[in-house]
Order: C-alpha cells, then sequence, then structure tokens
C-alpha cells in the first residue's frame, strides 16, 4: 500500500496512452497495450480487493499538497461505495477491448485509455478540486472518441453533449468555489477537503438550496435524469461502440457516484428534504425513459432510453433513505453496468457486420449467431430483472426500498418494471428470434475473444443473481455509514 | 544595499539602447530580416538576465527609486515592477521567436521593424515602472506610437493602413483622457506622484474630493480602452483584426499586462478612496464586456476575429479581480498576475501558431479553412488544441488554474454574481474554442497541402509554450523544488508586497 495503488491504477493508462503517441507503434501495438494495461489494473484492483477491510471507511488513503496557497491537496480513497465501482471498471474494460480488438485506429485506443484515466480519478478523488479536475478532464477524450470514431452526425452529437456536461459541471464549479470560501470564511484557512467541506456550518439555507442544486445539476445532466436527458439520444447513436460503452456503463454510474460521494455528505439536511422530488423523479424518468424506449425503431436508441430508465431507477433507490434501497441502488449499478455494457456491445457487433440498427429490417438473427444469442438473452433478462441474474436482486431491493419510502412509489415502480419487459421482449422476438425474411447473411457468430470478453460479464450476472450475499458483505457496512453517520437516520 | 543604481536600471537600458542600436543598425544593407531578429533577441535576453538579477539578488522584497536626485522618484524599482517585466520581455522574445517566420515571408518588413519593436518593449516596462502620471503617460505614448507604425508597417495591404489610422486616432484620444484626468488629479492634490497622491487625498482638508474622482475616472477610461473592455470593444476588433498577426499577438498578450501593471499600481497605491465609485461601476462593465466580447467571439468565422473578441472576454476577467482588490488585496492583485501569466501564455501560443499557419498564404482564415487539420500536421493541431483548452479554461491547463483564481476571489469578495457570469462566458467559450477543435480533428479534407511543416525554432518554441500550460495547470506536486503553481503565486505575492515597501 505505501506504493500508492491508487494513483498507480489511475496514471498507468495515460502513461501508456501517452508513450502510445510518442513512439511509432501502430494500432495493433497499442491495441495490445491497452489490453495489458488493463489486465495489469485488473490485478492491481485484485490487489486492492484482496486488502480491502469491510468497514464503511476510507481506505488506501493518498495525500500530497498541490496547491498549496488555496489548501488544494492530492487526495484519494476509496471506500465500499466506490471500491464496487473500481471492481466494475476493472472487470469490464478488458471484455471491452476483447470485443473492439479489430478494426480501430491508434487514436481510439488512446482515448480509451484516456478515460479510464479520467474515471478512476473521478472515483478515486476526496478533494473537491481534484474531483472536478477528473470530471472535467475526463470529457476531453469521450469528445475526441464521439467526435473522430463516431457515426452519423458526430460533430454535432460530440459539442452538444461536450457544452450541455461543461455546462452542468460549470455550475458545479461554482458551488465547490462558494463551499471553499464558506469553510475559509468559518474556520480561516482554506480547504477543499471534503472532510473539511462537510463541516462549514455558515451557510444559509437560501445559499444550501442553491448549492445543493449546483452540484445536483451536474450530476443531473452526467446521469442522465429528466428533463436533463436531450443529449443521451444522438450521443447514445452516434458514438462508436467503445464510446456508448463506456458512456453507459461507467461514466453514467460517476453522476450516481457523485451524488452519493459528495452531495449527501455536504447537504445531508437538504438530501432528505429533496428525497422525493428526486424519487419521483427518478420514477418518471423509469416511465418517461421507458415509454420512449418502446417507440424505439432503432435497436441502439432503444438501449439508450432503456439505459436512461434504469439510471432514473438508481436514482430512485439513493433518494430512498433506507437500507434496501441503497443496496439496491449500488448493485444495480453493477447489474446495469454489465447487462448494458454488455447489451451495447453485442449491437456494436452486429451493426458492424451488418449494418443494420433498425428493428424491423432484422430478424432471424437466432438461427445465424446462436452464440451471439444466448448471451443476448441472458443480458437481456437481466435488464428485465428475471429471478436468477443480479437484475432481479437489485429492482427487488429498490422496490423495497421505495416502499420504505412511500408505499405508493413502491407501488408504482413495482408495476412499471413491466414496461421494460414488455419492450425488451418484444424487440428480442422482432430483431433476433423471429424468421422476418431479412436479408442477415452478413451476421457472423461470435469469435472466441468475444466469447472470453462476454462469459466474465455473464457469468457474474448470474453469480451474482444466485448469491447475493456474496458481493453484499463488502458493501453492506459503508452504505450503514451512510445512513446512520451521515444522514442519521436509523431503521 | 551596495547595488549601485544603474544596475536597477540595467534591463531598461539594454532594451532602449537595443531600440536604438537597431535603428543604426537598419540601415545597413546587409542586414536581413533573419539578422535582425537575432539581434533583437541578444537585446532582450540581456535585458532578461538582467531583470532576473535583480529578483534574485535579494530574498526579500525590494523597492528602491534609482537617481533620485535626477528622477525624483519618477521610476521606481520594485519587485513588482520586476516581476512584470521579466513578463514582458518574455513576452517579447516569444513573439519575435514565433512571430519570424511570418516576418521573413511578408516582404514589406524592414529591419526598423525590430527598432519600433523594442521601443514598445521599452515604452511597456517603462510603464510598469512608472511611478509617477506624466511618466506613465510618456511610456504610454511610446508604445503606442510605435504599435501604430507597427500595424500599418506592411503599408500595400489596405486594412492594415486602415487599423493604423483608426487605432492612432482612437488612441490618441484616449491618451488625451489621460492628460486631462491628469491635470484634475493635480488639481486635487497637487501632486502627480503615486504615493503622495493616495496620502494627500487622505487629508480632506487640502484635497478636492470632487474632481479627484474626476480625474481618477477619466484615467479608468484611457484604462479601459487600452484594455478593449466594454464601450470601447469595436474598435479593438477591428484595429486587432487588422493588424498581422504576430502584432495582434503582441498586443492581446503582452501589452494589455503592461497596462494591467501600471493601473495596478495606481489602483493598489492610490486610489483606495475612489474604490466604492468604482467597483459599482466595474461591475456593470464587466457584465457587459463578458456578455458583449461572448456574443462576438461566437459569431465570427474567421479565427483571428475570434482570438481577438475572446481576448475581450478574457479582459473581463481580469477585472473581476480588480473589483476584488479593495476587499482582499494581496490575493485579488496575484491572482490578477497570475491569470496574465496564464492568458498570455495561451494567447502567445495560439496567435503565433496561427500566425505561423497562414504566414504563406491568407487562406487560413475562418474555421473551414482549418478542415482536417490534424490529418496534415498532427504536431501543430496537437498544439492549437492545447492552447484552445487552456484558453476555455478545463483543467489540466494553466487556464483553468487562473480562472479558479479569479472565481474564487469573486465570491470571497462577496461578488458571486459576477462569477455567475464568468462562469456563463467560461460556458460559451468553450463552444467557440472547441469549434477549432472539432474542425481540425473531425473532417477530412484534402486540399491542405500547402502548410510548410515547422522548422527552425518555431517548433521547440511552441513546445516549451505548451509544456508550460500544462504544467501550470498540473502543478508541482510531480517534482519537487520545480517552480510549479506555487511558485507564480508566490512570486505573485512578493510583488503585490513589495508595492508597501519604502
Amino acid at each position: 500500500m505505501d506504493f500508492g495503488i491508487l494513483s498507480v491504477i489511475i496514471f498507468l493508462p495515460m502513461f501508456v496512452a501517452f508513450s502510445m503517441l510518442i513512439l511509432p507503434v501502430g494500432a495493433k501495438g497499442t491495441r495490445n497495450a491497452a489490453f495489458i494495461t488493463s489486465i495489469v489494473i485488473f490485478a492491481l484492483v485484485g490487489y486492492v480487493y484482496y486488502n480491502f477491510e469491510i468497514s464503511g471507511y476510507m481506505q488506501f488513503r493518498e495525500h500530497y499538497t498541490w496547491i498549496a496557497t488555496y489548501g488544494i491537496n492530492y487526495s484519494l480513497g476509496i471506500d465500499g461505495f466506490s471500491f464496487i465501482i473500481l471492481m466494475l471498471i476493472a472487470t469490464l474494460i478488458p471484455s471491452a477491448y476483447l470485443w473492439l480488438w479489430d478494426g480501430r485506429t491508434k487514436g481510439y485506443w488512446v482515448s480509451m485509455l484516456l478515460i479510464q484515466t479520467g474515471i478512476t480519478g473521478t472515483l478515486f478523488s476526496q478533494d473537491l478540486i481534484l474531483f472536478y479536475f477528473f470530471w472535467e478532464a475526463m470529457l476531453l477524450p469521450v469528445f475526441m472518441i464521439i467526435g473522430m470514431f463516431g457515426t452519423g452526425n458526430r460533430v454535432f452529437s460530440t459539442i452538444k453533449i461536450t457544452v450541455y456536461t461543461i455546462l452542468g459541471s460549470l455550475f458545479m464549479l461554482i458551488s465547490i468555489l462558494y463551499l471553499g470560501v464558506a469553510f475559509f470564511h468559518n474556520y480561516g484557512f482554506w480547504s477543499f477537503a471534503l472532510n473539511d467541506i462537510v463541516q462549514i456550518t455558515s451557510l444559509s439555507r437560501t445559499e444550501e438550496i442553491w448549492l445543493f442544486f449546483g452540484f445536483m445539476i451536474a450530476f443531473a445532466i452526467k446521469i442522465p435524469l429528466f428533463p436533463f436527458h436531450t443529449w443521451l439520444l444522438e450521443t447514445y447513436s452516434n458514438s462508436p461502440t467503445g464510446g456508448v460503452f463506456l458512456l453507459s456503463s461507467i461514466m453514467a454510474k460517476l453522476g450516481v457516484y457523485g451524488i452519493v460521494r459528495f452531495v449527501m455528505p455536504i447537504f445531508p439536511e437538504l438530501y432528505k428534504e429533496f428525497a422525493p422530488i428526486f424519487v419521483w423523479l427518478g420514477i418518471f424518468g423509469l416511465i418517461y425513459f421507458g415509454i420512449a424506449a418502446m417507440m424505439q425503431v432503432n435497436i441502439k436508441k432503444m438501449f439508450a432510453y432503456s439505459s436512461a430508465s434504469h439510471l432514473g431507477f438508481i436514482v430512485t433507490g439513493i433518494f430512498s433513505l433506507n437500507v434496501y434501497g441503497m443496496t439496491g441502488a449500488a448493485y444495480l449499478i453493477i447489474a446495469h453496468a454489465m447487462a448494458t455494457g454488455g447489451l451495447f456491445l453485442l449491437v456494436g457487433k452486429m451493426e458492424y457486420s451488418i449494418g443494420i440498427k433498425a428493428i424491423p429490417a432484422l430478424g432471424g438473427i437466432a438461427k445465424k449467431a446462436p452464440v451471439f444469442t444466448v448471451f443476448f438473452g441472458i443480458m437481456l433478462l437481466c435488464i428485465v430483472g428475471l429471478p436468477g441474474t443480479n437484475g432481479f436482486v437489485s429492482e427487488f431491493l429498490i422496490i423495497l426500498g421505495a416502499f420504505g419510502f412511500t408505499p405508493s412509489a413502491g407501488i408504482i415502480s413495482a408495476l412499471t418494471v413491466l414496461i421494460a419487459a414488455s419492450f425488451m421482449f418484444w424487440m428480442f422476438q422482432r430483431a433476433i428470434l423471429s424468421d422476418s425474411g431479412n436479408d442477415v447473411s452478413q451476421m457472423k457468430d461470435l469469435n472466441f475473444k468475444e466469447i472470453a470478453g462476454m462469459i466474465p460479464l455473464a457469468f457474474l450476472i448470474i453469480a451474482m443473481g444466485v448469491y447475493p450475499d456474496w458481493f453484499f458483505y463488502k458493501i453492506e457496512p459503508t452504505i450503514q455509514h451512510y445512513l446512520i453517520d451521515i444522514l442519521e437516520i436509523r431503521n | 544595499m551596495n547595488i549601485p543604481d544603474f544596475i536597477y536600471l540595467l534591463p531598461l537600458f539594454f532594451v532602449g539602447f537595443g531600440a536604438i542600436s537597431m535603428m543604426i543598425i537598419s540601415t545597413f544593407k546587409s542586414v536581413t530580416i533573419k539578422k535582425g531578429a537575432f539581434f533583437t533577441l541578444v537585446f532582450l535576453i540581456m535585458s532578461f538576465f538582467a531583470n532576473l538579477y535583480n529578483l534574485n539578488s535579494t530574498d526579500e522584497v525590494y523597492s528602491v527609486y534609482p537617481f533620485i536626485d535626477v528622477f525624483n522618484k519618477m521610476i521606481i524599482v520594485d519587485t513588482y515592477s520586476d516581476y512584470f517585466s521579466t513578463i514582458l520581455i518574455l513576452g517579447a522574445i516569444l513573439t519575435i521567436l514565433i512571430g519570424l517566420h511570418y516576418l521573413e515571408r511578408h516582404k514589406e518588413f524592414t529591419v526598423e521593424f525590430f527598432s519600433l519593436f523594442l521601443f514598445s518593449v521599452f515604452g511597456m516596462m517603462l510603464l510598469v515602472h512608472a511611478n509617477e502620471l506624466i511618466t506613465a503617460f510618456v511610456s504610454l505614448e511610446i508604445t503606442s506610437l510605435s504599435l501604430y507604425v507597427m500595424i500599418g508597417f506592411e503599408k500595400v495591404i489596405d486594412r492594415r493602413v486602415e487599423a493604423s489610422y483608426r487605432y492612432l486616432v482612437l488612441g490618441s484620444l484616449a491618451g488625451v483622457f489621460f492628460l486631462l484626468g491628469t491635470a484634475f488629479i493635480y488639481g486635487a492634490t497637487g501632486t502627480t506622484t503615486l504615493g503622495t497622491i493616495g496620502d494627500l487625498s487622505l487629508n480632506t482638508f487640502t484635497a478636492n474630493i470632487p474632481l479627484l474622482m474626476i480625474g481618477a475616472t477619466m484615467v479608468l477610461i484611457t484604462f479601459l480602452f487600452k484594455i478593449t473592455a466594454f464601450p470601447f470593444q469595436n474598435w479593438a476588433l477591428d484595429v486587432y483584426d487588422g493588424a498581422p498577426l504576430p502584432v495582434t499577438a503582441y498586443m492581446a498578450a503582452t501589452f494589455k499586462a503592461a497596462i494591467f501593471g501600471f493601473v495596478l499600481r495606481l489602483f493598489i497605491v492610490d486610489f483606495d478612496l475612489v474604490h466604492n465609485f468604482w467597483d459599482e461601476l466595474l461591475v456593470y462593465i464587466i457584465i457587459l464586456t463578458l456578455s458583449y466580447g461572448s456574443f462576438l467571439a461566437i459569431i465570427q468565422k474567421s479565427l483571428k476575429r475570434m482570438l481577438v473578441a475572446s481576448s475581450i472576454v478574457h479582459t473581463g476577467y481580469l477585472l473581476i479581480a480588480f473589483t476584488s482588490i479593495s476587499a482582499l488585496g494581496e490575493s485579488a492583485a496575484s491572482s490578477i498576475i497570475f491569470y496574465l501569466v496564464a492568458y498570455f501564455l495561451s494567447a502567445v501560443g495560439a496567435f503565433g501558431l496561427i500566425a505561423y499557419i497562414s504566414s504563406d498564404d491568407h487562406l487560413r482564415i475562418t474555421y473551414d479553412d482549418f478542415r482536417g487539420f490534424a490529418k496534415i500536421r498532427p504536431y501543430m493541431a496537437a498544439m492549437l488544441s492545447i492552447f484552445m483548452l487552456s484558453l476555455a479554461g478545463i483543467p489540466s491547463t494553466i487556464g483553468f488554474i487562473g480562472k479558479f483564481y479569479i472565481f474564487t476571489g469573486a465570491i470571497e469578495s462577496g461578488n458571486t454574481i459576477l462569477a455567475v457570469v464568468a462562469i456563463i462566458a467560461t460556458f460559451i467559450s468553450v463552444y467557440y474554442y472547441f469549434k477549432l477543435i472539432a474542425v481540425m480533428y473531425f473532417y477530412r479534407s484534402a486540399e491542405m497541402t500547402d502548410v510548410p511543416p515547422l522548422k527552425g525554432v518555431a517548433p521547440l518554441v511552441i513546445a516549451v509554450i505548451a509544456i508550460a500550460i500544462v504544467w501550470g495547470g498540473v502543478g508541482n506536486t510531480l517534482v519537487a523544488y520545480f517552480p510549479g503553481v506555487d511558485f507564480l503565486i508566490d512570486m505573485a505575492k512578493l510583488s503585490y508586497e513589495s508595492l508597501f515597501v519604502g
């Protein structure tokens, strides 16, 4: 632990990316380097897993002074909540790389590596300025990867998502600075460390509300929460597979992570007070995006909306203020990342081999590609929430949590699970199973690498569904800590 | 202290002597532009080291009036002025290094250009050393007169001549305001020496406060004109656009720093009394500067005009820190100085590189001309992207840290509304800066083979600037004892302290 393992996890991909840029390595070499990097990081995360203590507090802390004048520190640490997302990243990225194996350019791999640095940096930061730093820096490789390798009107999409996200993060920046100044007035020295900022007592209620929403806008855009979702459709449908994979499965979760990590401890009172709004906003998103997904003809757009719909559900979970809802949300973060990430990879492959995205133009894939269909089915069942998958466990818990919050929320969210089931099965039937007579002869089944990439995801989806306790015990102390120590709720 | 007075004046002397020497040297036929640039650089580098010597000669802050019998406190040499001089000389050096290619390609430029250039540097350095309003006026005019000619140097191009005349007429008008303001201040307090004005204005029996206010406001008008703040932004767009690119770069980055150098001193040392009155006025000026500047920047098709318009927005950011001075003092002043350095680096890089790219022909003017540029010249495109990111204030560049200081200062001094307006302006700026990156990387274009690869020292200089920008944004955790963000801000604080010594 004394060699700063978290820093290595953050900066190794960046280091590799810049080395690849400077060295005269081709696309293949870069890809191999990227894959090896992701495996090394997987091993490092395994080390973290092994040494991770089951408690609700920050571990693996690293602390260096960065800008002394303003008390800005390079300060890292993880607790149970960031830990599960870290595990997720470590597992998903090598799998994704196996899927993206052929036909990508050097710039693509470099961007992927840089995105990984941004994501993990955001996840470990314990200083608000450092967090903002990674949060914004993460955007640049996303900007590049969509703009350079996307499809359709990619330039417009990439400008739109960039401008949108930066709008949100700038409001967050103002809030962060305001908090820093408030801390300075309170205690007479500068600090932006999360542990210090939570101790501010001098803010008036009006100020707190403004700041609360300053943070929430940034995170709501990233998730995206209704009504900040208008970037979603174009970005997801025009992004290259790798980009949309990272956006949907990991970066969207960072919005949720940000709420739990920063908004909750800094504004515990407001968090409780505004919880109903966000619970209902989440449920509304669940329904709204679910219906929107049902209407889509383009399969990628459909998954974009279905993804947003589930993120609404996650938001409901984290604002439910009880242990079921929050644990369920944490669980759904993993489940959803695997299932949606997997689905986007599968659809990306389909798009790549037959070049069709419209559901009516597909059909009969099952005959051409049985292995493909099996994995597709597993991911889909996870999204729908079939018992035996981790999707079921998490959705069940969130519904319980919503019940605990208020029974009507529980009932409505339970009913809306049907929406997902209906559009997913309908799509599955039309696009994959039925023999529609369309020409899909170009479709190839999965090759060895792709199967190898998909197996961990499928395995985890089922394993986590069958033995949830195995995974809960690492996060539960953290959730208890949030509820009891930060929000001061006992139930 | 045993340092002889003339050591303090050596940096000024080298540049002034260089200017006169260049005038003589330029009469020789055998001196080419390249040689002229070389001589100019020699003078500038000598001055630079003399300056560093002064800064390092004592660990503490210093403030002296050299040759007090002769100059009678007209010129001051302190940490503050030397810090600014360092920035100015660096700016001049970088301008020459990057702009050389442009100057060589355009036949109208002769070696006299360097003489004028050095005169303008001399004027600016004198300006930050000025401790008296008339001296300030004279040095301001030295700079301005040189700039008038430098703008119109390519006399065959109508736009240049037009810009030159426009600047001459309007600049003189602004200068008149300065003189009149000085006269009023003299009338109110009986002195034009900085420091003394402040002391006397506190003495309410002898000082005529309304007259002082009027005088100070007139000085403010000149100041706003020179830094292209709100009511005067339109002339800036045309003049800067009409000027040759290296000169535009020089005016936008270096000249602005010099003006701020003097006015900051004026504000901090003397005009305590008029703060309340000005601060309120400035709030409106800032909001208008930011919003109108953003509007101008967003509608431009030409890259050069966009950069010029965005420099108006950056002026707005700097003015925000200005309003915080009365509440915060040191940290606001140092944030201005830091932001000047940050903006200066990014702007010199951006303008310089675009000057380089468009030096062979004038085809690359609009955004569309840069379509697919990254494919043909990946190095230049990457560097240009770094400069754009820094101008937009994206983290991991020095521009972000600069904005961080300014916005924090604004909130700290209670001007949260200004911080919010500035954030919105920043948000808009993301659009016009990112547009260039998008255009360079995301399009393919075939007919872009005519851009020469970077030759000579230019790639090195550009790389150094880019590294400085990234280093300034990432800070100094990586390498201990290497100057980073903290060093710059500490230096700025030292120079602020030196204003109150002696």
